[in-house]
């Protein structure tokens, strides 16, 4: 009975102070770019999913006798040396860039999560080999491995997802050693043992609050970073086996037709700028309200 | 540590690096869909002959068993192919069978290091003084337009500010600069310039924080305590300490600006290493494509290596390990 006494104590004494919210989006609105960023992305998102329905040509859909022809109100971003018409081609490769640069971030924060949290926690020779790798895998260009592993394994969507995320996880690795070795041994868990706390709710209460938000910043700054090395597959006739657009092949062949036909490349580089831009600017605005204090 | 003990370390880390890189390439590469180091592709490829000519259908066959080696086993295959890279000896491509890789790398390689080791400086020479500006001129709008203009330097890749380039120079304001091939010093003025928009980004940030940060210190306000000039402090104080830490940052952008280089030479048609790789990609020279990626990554290596001898040089705290 005495317990029950203490749980619940005098109405009067209970604070009904509002606990302040994160207040990151207060924080995050105050960088325009930001915002704007964020708006694009959305946008970009909203594409992907609905960009093939409301595509008014099937990407694959040739006609010669439409061949290079400059934007007019039938084809708004005009159309390649085939006919294929580049608004449609642009609408069905956001969809393929998405699912490329989100899978294969999924793959590299998987693998280096995995590796980041057997280092940090095992320590020692573990340790040891992650880190000579992690340092491997940053001062090789990776991009090389990258095309070797889409030789061998293909040009469709998934062997470029697996290739670029296979090969993309050193940062995350180390991103999460580091936190998982500050976390492991900090005050705070110690504390939260002492108080009789279980592994669990350490877990849930203490490390993945303080974990969150940092994870959520290095994603972010990976989805750019992918759609970069994805297009730039297709910079040298390694990237997505057409017909299958692709911002990077329309980028490819507008630089070999831009001085006749420079709509090619109006759109579709114009449209790739601004979305990696918009990915960076969110990135960054994540990170300043987030994640105030980790540097990168 | 001393020195030479150091480097001899480092490089046989980046042997040990070689040797897997060419090993993994290797044994990846001929497993890769169409066959390539592979005696039933080869007879295949020969096709007719053997009903045409079963006596020189079976010399060619023993030719290129020989001259590949397709006979012995996979792992002795690996090992001899890791030691003919490593002495240079790479042999010929399949596509150019009359020129040795080693002569195509001889005139490719210069031509991509030129453009690596041009944009790098170029990136060191306008990006340090970029960050210095935005430094002083912190929190005004001289400051957030040189932050915006170097996120998107590191935004854009270089291929879509090349595409962006031939379009400029060669259609709206054609004439200037040659947007196609090599041959001229003005061949190598786009490029280069495409090609450090990334790193000038890099740098600039780096400069304006680490140099934000050292003004902050309390040898700075000695200084000024003691009436030295502003641009004395800012230079003697602060700039000449971020400098020196300004190393460990254009390390790790080799790797990019390496494959910048690449992509690069794709777009402006350049004879470099990189237009040598695409082609033998594309055209699945898988021997051409091996070593291309062999020499890329040691020049990063040995780029990332230099560095780290200079770091210790010009920071004595520095510790090598």
């Amino acid at each position: 009975m005495a317990a029950k006494t203490l749980a619940a104590p005098p109405a009067g004494l209970v604070r009904k102070t509002k606990r302040p919210r994160f207040g990151w989006w207060s924080r995050y609105r105050r960088n325009k770019l930001a915002v704007f960023g964020l708006g694009w992305v959305v946008l970009f998102f909203i594409i992907g999913v609905i960009g093939p329905w409301i595509a008014p040509h099937n990407y694959a859909y040739t006609n010669f006798l439409a061949a290079n022809q400059p934007p007019s109100w039938q084809y708004p971003f005009g159309t390649d040396s085939v006919g294929h018409d580049m608004l449609s081609e642009i609408l069905w490769s956001v969809q393929n860039a998405l699912e490329i640069a989100l899978g294969a971030t999924f793959i590299s924060f998987l693998v280096g999560a995995a590796l980041g949290l057997w280092a940090g926690l095992k320590g020692g020779i573990a340790d040891q080999i992650v880190m000579r790798l992690v340092d491997f895998m940053y001062a090789f260009p990776t991009y090389f491995l990258d095309l070797i592993l889409v030789t061998t394994f293909g040009r469709g969507l998934a062997p470029i997802m697996f290739a670029i995320g296979i090969t993309g996880w050193a940062g995350y690795a180390r991103l999460i050693r580091g936190l998982t070795l500050r976390l492991r041994e900090g005050e705070m868990v110690e504390a939260a043992r002492a108080l009789g706390s279980t592994q669990r709710h350490i877990m849930i209460a203490y490390l993945w609050p303080n974990v969150r938000n940092s994870m959520l910043v290095a994603l972010a700054f990976g989805i750019p970073g992918d759609l970069t090395v994805m297009a730039g597959l297709s910079v040298v006739g390694m990237g997505l086996r057409p017909p299958l657009p692709s911002f990077g092949n329309m980028i490819a062949q507008a630089g070999t037709n831009v001085l006749g036909f420079p709509w090619l490349l109006y759109f579709p580089a114009g449209i790739f700028a601004i979305t990696l831009l918009s990915f960076l600017f969110v990135a960054e605005g994540l990170q300043e309200a987030l994640d105030p204090k980790g540097g990168r | 540590m001393n020195l030479a003990l150091f480097i001899g370390k480092r490089l046989l880390t980046i042997l040990i690096t070689v040797v897997a890189i060419l090993a993994i390439s290797f044994i990846m590469m001929r497993f890769a869909p169409g066959g390539f180091f592979n005696s039933a592709t080869i007879a295949s490829g020969l096709g007719t002959l053997a009903l045409q000519n079963p006596h020189l259908y079976q010399e060619y066959l023993q030719m290129f068993e020989k001259q590949y080696g397709l006979n012995q086993p996979l792992w002795r295959q690996t090992l001899t192919y890791v030691w003919h890279s490593l002495t240079f000896n790479f042999g010929t491509s399949f596509e150019n069978p009359s020129v040795p890789i080693i002569t195509q790398l001889k005139t490719a390689l210069p031509i991509s290091a030129l453009l690596a080791g041009g944009s790098i400086v170029l990136a060191l020479l306008i990006g340090i003084p970029l960050g210095v500006i935005a430094a002083v001129k912190r929190n005004t709008w001289i400051d957030s337009v040189l932050t915006t203009l170097s996120m998107t330097g590191q935004a854009i890749p270089s291929y879509v500010l090349g595409v962006i380039a031939v379009l400029l120079f060669g259609v709206w304001i054609s004439g200037i600069l040659p947007v196609n091939g090599w041959g001229t010093p003005a061949d190598a003025v786009l490029p280069i310039v495409c090609l450090s928009a990334g790193n000038i980004g890099v740098i600039t940030r780096y400069m304006r924080s680490s140099l934000v940060e050292g003004l902050r210190q309390e040898y700075i306000r000695t200084a000024e305590a003691k009436g030295i000039r502003y641009w004395h402090i800012i230079w003697r104080h602060g700039i000449r300490n971020s400098l020196t830490a300004l190393i460990t940052v254009v390390g790790p952008t080799f790797a990019f600006t390496v494959v910048g280089t690449v992509w690069v030479e794709n777009i402006f048609s350049i004879p470099g290493l990189g237009t040598l790789l695409a082609n033998a990609f594309t055209s699945d020279d898988i021997p051409l494509a091996i070593t291309s990626v062999y020499i890329l990554s040691l020049m990063v290596m040995l780029m990332n290596l230099i560095v780290d001898i200079t770091y210790s040089l010009l920071d004595p705290r520095v510790k090598l390990r």
